[in-house]
């Protein structure tokens, strides 16, 4: 049995132990779901140390460098005239997805702990967290197109009926939009799939192929096919490897988000569970910036560099935007969200610059984003759970009240705005860095852009010390007077060994970030290698 | 693992990391400890202690003798390497002792002054947490750490500021500094991405150590030019805005200063150690740090804005009446000579007005605690509703509180400058410098020196007045209420001795064997000759003279004004601007916070209506055409299929009336039908 096979399929079986037991077990669902996201995390670090690295592991473009990989035949079928069809289920991983493997199994393990506060229908709730744990897992290790295409989608269905189903007060909306809007990427993604699945051929069988890998070396396209490299053909009068290009970006920008394709964030975040907010915020957001490395920039380098210019604008202008809206929020949770947008924006800044120092930047900030926000959205819980309101200017002084939980809120926003220590700060320092580099590396992004991400970094600050200032501190008074008070106890000990784990992680990398940046560091030197060579 | 750390020099850095790490330590274990324990204070005081002895050791093997540098591999991204590491030579030995040697005398009196805090031992968490923090940024090597704790540095003054976080005043005023201070982190920040793109290392003693590589970089040609790389010369003005903006945000330079007033909302022993003596200075010292980077232009800059700053906030300090307000704003002052000393090349000079000004400062705010605790108890006892730090209360103290008064006038020459005190090496050694600096330069530059010295003076008036409305003069509160009950006294030796200890070090004994030359002053001799001209030129004789002399007029006149006329001048153009402090902080309120506010709402207004609206557009459309579709399916394409099958039945029903059944009717349209037939037939 394959160790990445295992990994991706272990949470279906305990969904389908879930689905099995009857309901008045309902009660030990949600230690089966967290004995299943452990084994996974269990699994994933094992990965993680038994990982090797070295400029022979780099991956990227080079198939016999995977690890873990498990390549099976999976629909092969002889269309005659048409050729072969090869379908391959074809899993691995390189640097790239190692970090995100690891981060999104701890962030399960976090969003099961907080779906103790969800009441009904717990049999549909805990199949479905398990169905979306699968797909979350294959997108990361897919290196197959139709097989990721196939987890990309497999995420909305079950994303669609949590939110939809154990949200707000306005969660048909939300649990809509959201999924029209992804949706809504992912349809075209399908047609540039197949466009290049009708490119590429596998050099071995000379059949078209869906393998990502293939798909990155030019020589495998066929001549005059429409994404190929040297036919130069033209969709709609543009150029066809930039329209591919695009619509792959928009999908996975969507996924980000990056500004302007953000609008589904907030409203979905804001009606949301709690545990759907953090597998939202820690994970799905990832995809799209593992998306964007993955399949946007490795199968359309020469794109990707022509185009860098305008990656990095839209980089540039996530942040400060985010940044501004969350200024001006009152719902705390919207905030948070917004504040993800901005955060997101350094991973795209980072990728748009090209250079080793931005792309590992842009890494550990999904990797420290995953932990942050997950914090940042559970600890919003923790306050909505006890009273059903979230509005900043309703709360006053919870400092006083809630001690405990106020260290906590302190320790994310001040991870979060990158205070040194934490992994944020080195994250966004580097994002940074290799922005400005850039132009003297390769020419790509103008010295100003980091300059001006620079100024998020002020923005943040100003965001978070004002919420902590008007809800955390001052003298204690709540619009829901004595009730609240009674309400607002303190955090409990689940609450506790929730939160403990992930501001540890957001320490440990912010103290030694070559956790991540050793094992990450040679794909990222492949790949920035990569985009330079073309 | 990349070490180079040959026997003896293990030593070195042992102590090194023990001096940083001891404080550390002492804030996990206070933050460890259960609620509100006593031993907290000892705690952190051990650490400190600890940090002392260490400083000491080290002072003595590198101060005039080597310097030490060791670096650790940190991590590694892409090519480049991240070195983590120690940089001894005499500017960070000389911090490290002054931290430490100031933190001690604060540490003893905050035992005595937080005492009955509920939260004690979070007191000296963060207290503790802020000694790790300076003492780490004054050794570290790169500039990656520097930055790290340069921000540390500043969250852990927010975090006293805020310390009592149920007043508002208080966390208003921790926001603030955070976020003006961040302000400078960002200049900060794209300044060593700038240095670090054009050099390709962080490592502060190879971009700044003796024949660095900031140095040996020519500007030439309209370039910058490095060894692997060029730059516009305009990237070399970005690096000095961005450090610029640092400094002025730590040190409380214009246009960043007015984050330092407020913050003496968190405890005076607190504004006395961080506000006054050792983070504000941490501007300075980045100063010191990278001082070969700066051009003579840029240096000049400086000098100006340092002198403006110093004027400014002088002429603030006169009437203001919050005792603490006003120590704080003659903090800005003397933090505005020493940026004004680095910028006319009197390196050494300037950092020794930050030591002693570290002493004889975190004296007067000490002895300021004192007498606000004492105003703090009659207030208690007798219900008052006053504000214990305002001098319109206070006078006559001096009676009550003999030590603390004599503290505080020992405190208070040394800021004046009187001779004998340490002060009075350090500043003049500032304006003599001032005045050959700008006999180097056109006329105008004479206004950075005349204004420098005038600022001397409305430090002598204020400092005057300050000490005469408290310790001279009526006490103002037995005037209106003479049944006052109050039971004051200089407090237990957690106050008298680091008082007495700190009055001591504001003397010039400490500093040089010579009370009127500056030059011999060992730690003036030690910083080294950078950029300085050993001239003998007549300011020298003439300014200490001038200055001593003026200042004694003017203590005699602001003594006379407040002590025998008892002024109280109110009114007046020039009186509104003072006492509204330059109206910085109203205007940076109206323009700057609430316009950025309004842009945050309004681009929040952009993503709900045009963004999110262009979003509901679609959606709207696409509903409409679904209507529309639905309506055209119903009515065109059903409508036609509907028409068919009513046309069909109608036929249907018009043929079915022939089929009756009776031969005479099949007779009769048989008939009809060829008689129809016959009559088209013949009119064809």
């Amino acid at each position: 049995m394959n160790i990445l096979t295992l990994l991706i399929f272990i949470p279906v079986l305990f969904g389908v132990l879930i689905l099995l037991m009857p309901s008045k077990w309902r009660a030990s669902y949600k230690y089966i779901t967290l004995l299943a996201t452990l084994v996974q995390l269990a699994i994933s670090v094992w990965m993680y140390v038994n990982f090797k690295t070295g400029a022979a592991f780099g991956g990227i473009n080079h198939e016999g460098e995977f690890q873990f990989m498990q390549k099976l035949p999976w629909i092969h079928l002889d269309l005659g005239v048409m050729g072969k069809m090869q379908i391959d289920y074809f899993v691995g991983i390189d640097g790239i997805s190692l970090p995100m493997l690891v981060m999104s199994a701890l962030v399960m393990v976090i969003a099961t702990l907080a779906s103790w506060e969800i009441k009904s229908n717990l049999k549909g709730f805990f199949a479905l967290f398990l169905l979306l744990d699968m797909a979350v897992m294959g997108v990361f290790c897919a290196l197959d197109f139709f097989l990721f295409y196939l987890f990309y989608e497999l995420m909305l269905l079950p994303l669609y009926f949590l939110i939809g189903m154990w949200g707000g007060v306005r969660r048909e909306f939300a649990a809509i939009k959201f999924f029209l809007y992804t949706l809504f990427g992912s349809v075209f993604m399908l047609l540039v799939m197949i466009g290049l699945y009708l490119s590429v051929t596998d050099p071995v069988t000379g059949s078209h192929t869906f393998n990502i890998v293939q798909m990155m070396n030019p020589a495998n396209y066929a001549d005059g096919a429409v994404f190929s490299t040297v036919s130069q053909a033209t969709i709609l009068g543009m150029p066809a490897r930039v329209v591919g290009f695009v619509v792959l970006f928009i999908a996975f920008a969507i996924k980000v988000p990056v500004v302007p394709l953000h609008t589904w964030l907030p409203v979905a975040h804001v009606e949301a569970p709690t545990p759907v907010s953090i597998i939202l915020a820690g994970v799905l957001l990832k995809i799209g910036g593992y998306g964007i490395i993955r399949i946007c920039f490795s199968i359309f380098p020469d794109v990707a560099v022509s185009g860098a210019y305008w990656l990095g604008l839209l980089g540039v202008v996530s942040i400060l935007y985010g940044a501004l809206n969350a200024l001006a929020q009152r719902d705390l949770k919207r905030m948070i969200a917004y504040s993800s947008v901005s955060h997101m924006g350094f991973v795209l800044l980072g990728i748009a610059s090209q250079t080793a120092e931005g792309i590992s930047g842009a890494m550990l900030q999904m990797v420290s984003h995953g932990f942050l926000s997950s914090m940042l959205f559970f600890l919003v819980g923790v306050v909505y759970n006890r009273v059903h309101d979230r509005d900043i200017y309703n709360f006053r002084g919870l400092g006083s009240l809630m001690p405990k939980y106020t260290a906590f809120v302190m320790i994310a926003f001040f991870a979060s705005l990158g205070l040194p220590g934490f992994s944020a700060f080195v994250a966004e320092a580097f994002t940074l860095v290799g922005a400005f580099k850039s132009q003297s590396v390769n020419g790509l992004l103008p010295y100003w852009m980091s300059i001006c991400g620079a100024v998020g970094i002020l923005l943040s600050a100003a965001y978070f010390l004002w919420t902590l200032q008007r809800m955390f501190f001052g003298s204690v008074s709540f619009k829901g007077g004595e009730v609240w008070k009674i309400a607002l106890t303190d955090i409990t000990a689940r609450e506790i060994i929730t939160l403990v784990p992930l501001a540890i992680m957001a320490l440990l990398l912010g103290l030694m970030p070559s956790l991540v940046f050793n094992v990450i560091n040679d794909s990222v030197l492949a790949f920035a290698n990569f985009l330079k060579v073309g | 693992m990349e070490k180079f750390i040959p026997g003896t020099e293990n030593d070195l850095l042992l102590y090194t990391l023990i001096a940083v790490f001891a404080p550390l330590l002492a804030a996990i274990i206070n933050f460890c400890l259960p609620a509100n324990r006593k031993h907290a204070g000892w705690v952190s005081t051990g650490a400190v202690l600890t940090s002392a002895a260490m400083a000491a050791i080290l002072f003595i093997h590198i101060w005039e003798n080597k310097t030490f540098h060791v670096q650790q591999l940190w991590f590694g991204i892409g090519d480049t390497k991240v070195f983590a590491g120690i940089w001894l030579n005499n500017l960070s030995v000389m911090m490290l002792g002054l931290v430490s040697l100031i933190a001690l005398p604060v540490h003893i009196y905050s035992i005595a002054y937080m005492h009955h805090d509920a939260r004690f031992n979070r007191y000296f968490t963060y207290l503790s947490f802020f000694c790790f923090s300076m003492l780490a940024l004054v050794v570290v090597d790169s500039l990656i750490l520097f930055y790290a704790f340069w921000e540390l540095v500043g969250f852990s003054s927010y975090l006293l500021i805020g310390f009592w976080f149920t007043r508002e005043a208080a966390v208003q005023a921790n926001k603030k500094a955070f976020i003006m201070n961040r302000i400078g982190d960002v200049g900060l920040l794209a300044a060593i991405i700038i240095l670090f793109s054009h050099f390709h290392t962080f490592d502060m003693v190879a971009l700044f150590g003796e024949d660095g590589l900031v140095a040996n970089a020519a500007i030439f040609n309209h370039l910058w030019i490095a060894p692997n790389s060029n730059l516009p010369v305009a990237w070399h003005y970005v690096v000095y805005a961005g450090i610029f903006l640092a400094v002025a945000a730590k040190s409380a330079q214009f246009p960043l200063h007015s984050w330092l007033p407020d913050a003496m909302e968190g405890p005076t022993s607190v504004s006395a150690l961080i506000h006054a003596a050792t983070m504000v200075a941490a501007g300075v010292f980045l100063l010191g740090r990278v001082y070969p980077l700066f051009t003579a232009e840029e240096l000049d800059a400086f000098a100006i804005i340092g002198c403006f700053t110093a004027f400014m906030a002088a002429t603030i300090a006169l009437t203001q009446n919050d005792l603490k307000r006003i120590l704080a704003y003659s903090t800005i002052s003397q933090l505005g000579f020493m940026v004004m000393a680095m910028g006319v090349g009197a390196y050494q000079s300037s950092l020794f007005h930050l030591v002693t000004h570290a002493f004889f400062k975190c004296l007067l705010f000490l002895a300021a605690g004192v007498v606000i605790h004492e105003m703090q108890h009659i207030k208690e006892e007798n219900k008052l509703d006053i504000n214990p730090q305002s001098i319109l209360y206070m006078g006559g103290l001096s009676g009550k509180l003999p030590v603390t008064c004599i503290a505080a006038i020992i405190g208070a020459m040394a800021l004046i400058g009187l001779p004998g005190t340490s002060g009075y090496l350090s500043k003049d050694s500032i304006l003599i410098q001032a005045f050959e600096w700008s006999d180097s330069k056109g006329a105008y530059f004479k206004l950075v020196p005349i204004t420098a010295l005038i600022t001397a003076l409305l430090t002598a008036f204020y400092v005057t007045r300050l000490i005469a409305k408290v310790f001279f003069g009526d006490f103002k509160l037995s005037l209106v209420n003479p049944n006052l009950k109050f039971h004051i006294s200089d407090g237990g030796w957690n106050y008298v001795l680091p008082l007495i200890a700190l009055a001591l070090c504001s003397l010039f004994p400490l500093f040089s064997s010579n009370w009127l030359q500056y030059e011999d002053s060992w730690l003036f001799e030690g910083l080294g000759k950078i950029g300085y001209a050993d001239t003998e030129s007549v300011y020298h004789s003439l300014i200490p003279g001038v200055l001593t002399a003026s200042s004694l007029v003017v203590i005699a006149t602001a003594f006379f004004l407040y002590i025998r006329s008892k002024a109280s001048a109110h009114s007046g153009p020039l009186f509104r601007v003072s006492y509204n402090e330059w109206y910085v902080d109203k205007d940076y309120n109206k323009f700057v916070v609430q316009g950025v506010l309004l842009l945050s709402n309004a681009l929040y207004w952009f993503d709900r209506n045009i963004i999110d609206g262009i979003i509901n557009l679609f959606s709207s459309i696409t509903k409409a055409l679904a209507a529309l579709s639905a309506w055209a399916d119903r009515y065109i394409v059903d409508g036609v299929i509907y028409l068919l099958t009513v046309l069909v039945r109608r036929t249907g029903n018009f043929v079915r009336m022939f089929q009756v059944g009776r031969v005479q009717y099949y007779l009769y349209s048989m008939l009809a039908a060829v008689l129809i037939l016959f009559i088209l037939k013949s009119m064809i």
